[in-house]
């Protein structure tokens, strides 16, 4: 019977065509299969049609197949007790960051900028990163991430920084602009690079620093290398211009946007390296 | 470098197309919980019968939820994925739900008095439906959880076997298996 239960239309075994003919026993093994799939829903209507022509003619199922029945409606009482307007209690939850982001054009591509109440939190190469790589990183760092387009429940100060960014990354790229004025939200980041990146963003328009001159600055002269690290995940790049620091021989170092971008900017900036 | 393309400020008017793509929705763990917290909660209440019970269940899901989201695809169903995360819970918790904490505080007897009586006036409804209750709470946890889910929530068995973590033949076992038990103990009394 288990199969007659399991068993696709088209598919059935020839037994379940003749439990209905099946005459009275005591007890019926039909009931032991059917009667709980009855009451699960399991039953297809033809199976349904079945079962009750059966019942017509095996007095032990009927009398199973109204206690079943009795015994779904006490079920159906119990079940309903829970359908009362009961709301689930409150959480108390740590509060996580929410990060609103949007895309815009610019010079040195296609830019995706993310922000915070608090302030201006990513500026990433869109080219390097989809939309999904961005929302999963932004996850990594423990902060829900919503399309500043897509939803209106983003907060005004959010708004107001995604479009002040906007707005003095068209001017610096227009050549009107020579230093950000807009909040920054460092997020949870580590000491250490806040103050390699801290330091990077004192360095101004027109003038580059090396790895090195960052490290003495930030009182640890010996973390040269470490202050690249720092730099190569600088979360705000262009608007905490990491390209102004360069290697102490001269050469460009690295960019996580490419190095031509890296050239593009400091060209911008009237600085020739070559 | 591909050559410079007009760069066009993000104004107040123009946020919305400011996005070159059609941004694709993600729903964060409040949106996930908004939307399918209330059904969670009432799993809990159909597992535990009784709603200090189905508190904890629940603040104890919601909390390992939280902490699991940010492992969690972009993409990821996140209705069967809360159901196995409750029902994992519930299933290693078998101290706290193994037994309804008293008769006088479950579910039914918070809404049906004990005294109603049925159609032919013998028999005390209330009381009988107190202990079919106790007895589904007393079944095994899995087959508990099964059940609740097949005649309760109105799921699938496919859907039932990926919050088990079981088979879907199993899982109609178990379902099955429930109601022939509750058939068993209470067939002479209905």
């Amino acid at each position: 019977m288990n199969d007659l239960v399991n068993a696709a239309p088209g598919r059935r075994p020839p037994l379940l065509e003749v439990i209905a003919e099946r005459r009275d026993t005591d007890p019926c093994d039909v009931a032991c299969e059917a009667m709980p799939a009855h009451v699960a829903g399991d039953l297809t209507s033809r199976d349904e049609t079945w079962l009750h022509e059966h019942t017509r003619v095996c007095t032990y199922c009927a009398n199973e197949l109204r206690r079943y029945d009795k015994l779904d409606a006490l079920l159906s009482t119990i079940g309903g007790t829970c359908d009362q307007a009961w709301s689930p209690p409150p959480l108390a939850l740590p509060r996580r960051a929410h990060v609103w982001y949007t895309r815009v054009d610019s010079p040195i591509g296609e830019l995706i900028l993310a922000a915070t109440a608090e302030g201006l939190r990513e500026v990433d190469f869109a080219k390097e990163s989809s939309d999904e790589a961005f929302v999963a990183r932004m996850r990594q760092v423990g902060a829900d991430v919503s399309h500043a387009a897509r939803s209106d429940d983003a907060e005004p100060a959010v708004r107001q920084h995604l479009e002040r960014a906007a707005r003095e990354l068209e001017e610096y790229f227009g050549g009107r602009r020579s230093r950000f004025d807009i909040p920054l939200d460092w997020g949870p980041m580590p000491p250490f690079q806040r103050a390699v990146l801290e330091a990077t963003a004192a360095v101004p328009f027109g003038h580059v620093d090396t790895y090195a001159g960052i490290a003495r600055r930030i009182g640890k002269p010996k973390a040269t290398r470490a202050v690249g690290n720092a730099l190569g995940r600088n979360p705000i790049p262009v608007i905490v211009p990491c390209h102004r620091v360069i290697r102490s021989d001269a050469t460009l170092g690295g960019y996580t946007g490419g190095l031509g971008i890296k050239q593009h900017l400091l060209r911008h900036e009237g600085v020739t390296i070559s | 470098m591909k050559a410079a393309a007009a760069f066009e400020p993000v104004t107040a008017g123009s946020m919305a197309s400011a996005a070159v793509l059609e941004p694709v929705a993600y729903p964060t763990f409040d949106d996930a919980l908004a939307r399918h917290g209330a059904e969670i909660y009432r799993y809990a209440l159909h597992l535990t019968r009784n709603r200090p019970d189905a508190d904890d269940l629940y603040q104890e899901t919601a909390l390992k939820a939280y902490r699991a989201w940010d492992r969690l695809p972009c993409d990821a169903n996140h209705r069967a994925w809360l159901y196995r995360i409750a029902t994992n819970t519930f299933l290693s918790d078998k101290r706290k739900t193994s037994r309804l904490r008293s008769l006088d505080a479950s579910i039914t007897a918070e809404s049906i008095p004990a005294t109603s009586q049925d159609n032919d006036g013998r028999l005390d409804a209330g009381t009988l439906l107190r202990e079919v209750e106790a007895f589904i709470v007393d079944l095994p946890p899995k087959q508990r959880a099964a059940f609740v889910q097949r005649k309760y929530l109105d799921m699938n068995y496919q859907e039932i076997a990926a919050a088990l973590g079981s088979s879907e033949a199993a899982a109609r076992r178990s379902v099955h298996e429930a109601l022939r038990k509750l058939r068993d103990r209470f067939g002479d009394r209905i």
